[in-house]
């Protein structure tokens, strides 16, 4: 558990050096991420210590974007003065954006299925 | 008592308390309610301590002061997707070029839809600027939001809502496009709706919600990369 916790912070620091010297238009976990993939598919398994860390922060993501969210109480009085506009923009681009996805999949037919 | 009070503010250990205690609740009552996507835990939790801090007039930044602890784990969580990216990967063999298409033409799609309907109904920057990621999972939409001088605190309510929204129509909009698919309306409602949609599609069928997953995968690799490239150009 800690070993996997570790290799986890070493991978987000050098995303955080590479995002702070080389790439600052990316933000640094997720350069993290990106070398931890490479690094998954280098040794092609993950190691069961990352695997256990892995899996409990991902099972509660949720949790851990709340105290952020909860700032939603200094925006209030600017969200109810844009809240038709906000809403109308919310559920338009979620419709439009599934039914494009879903769409362009279509459109590529049976060439893109096989069997599972 | 008000001594108690005082000391009990003044520590980490109360917004700790009342964050972890209300995503609990929130998550008791999604099982409850047989994990409806309205019964989000997230939305549940900060409506909760939302309210609280309000009642017991506790000022966001002290709040926020205790509850960092939680918020430092963000970028470690956003490092772990790895994982569930890389055992998603067996599932894009021979559906990349449709997968990767599918997602650039949602992404781009939901951008601009967003923008473009907020800036036509007179929303002001700030809130169009909470837009621009509310599509990617929520941790790295943050991360994406201070890269484009965006509130995160804006993009993570957004990317929320968009969750909920997306998870509660998922169904109605792929029946009427004709998606049949499971793997198609999965990866569908993985691109728009991240990690709730995710939830969503994986409560359908199994495939559905293993296409959705790469697509919340990707899109937040992807996003994280190309709206900070794009945003200069998306600014109409």
């Amino acid at each position: 558990m800690i070993a996997g916790f570790v290799q986890i912070l070493l991978f987000q620091g050098l995303g955080e050096l590479a995002a702070h010297f080389l790439l600052p238009l990316i933000p640094g976990p997720v350069i993290g991420l990106v070398l931890l993939l490479a690094w998954l598919i280098f040794r092609k398994s993950v190691p069961p210590t990352i695997d256990l860390v892995a899996s409990a922060l991902t099972q509660h993501l949720g949790l851990l974007f709340v105290p952020a969210a909860v700032g939603v109480v200094v925006f209030w009085p600017h969200l109810r003065a844009n809240a038709l506009a906000i809403a109308t923009a919310l559920i338009v681009s979620v419709v439009l954006t599934i039914a494009v996805s879903a769409l362009v999949l279509k459109a590529f037919g049976k060439g893109g299925s096989r069997e599972t | 008592m008000h001594e108690i009070w005082v000391y009990l503010a003044g520590s980490p250990l109360l917004a700790l308390t009342l964050t972890l205690g209300a995503y609990q609740l929130g998550v008791m009552i999604y099982e409850r309610a047989n994990r409806h996507p309205l019964a989000n835990p997230v939305a549940i939790a900060v409506i909760l301590v939302a309210v609280t801090i309000t009642l017991i007039e506790m000022p966001y930044p002290r709040y926020f002061e205790g509850a960092q602890f939680v918020h430092f784990l963000l970028g470690s969580a956003t490092v772990a997707l790895a994982v569930p990216i890389y055992k998603g990967l067996s599932a894009l063999r021979g559906r990349v070029v449709p997968l990767l298409t599918a997602l650039l033409c949602g992404g781009l799609t939901s951008i601009v839809s967003a923008v473009g309907s907020a800036r036509l109904l007179g929303a002001d920057d700030a809130i169009i600027g909470g837009l621009y990621a509310k599509s990617v999972t929520a941790p790295i939409a943050m991360g994406v939001a201070e890269r484009i001088g965006a509130s995160p605190t804006l993009t993570a309510v957004f990317a929320v809502s968009t969750g909920i929204l997306g998870a509660v129509l998922a169904r109605f909009v792929l029946d009427f496009v004709g998606s049949r698919e499971w793997w198609q309306r999965g990866f569908a409602l993985g691109v728009a709706s991240h990690g709730i949609g995710t939830s969503r599609a994986f409560s359908v069928d199994p495939e559905a919600g293993t296409y959705a997953s790469i697509a919340m995968g990707l899109h937040g690799v992807l996003g994280a990369i190309l709206i900070p490239v794009l945003v200069p150009y998306l600014r109409f």
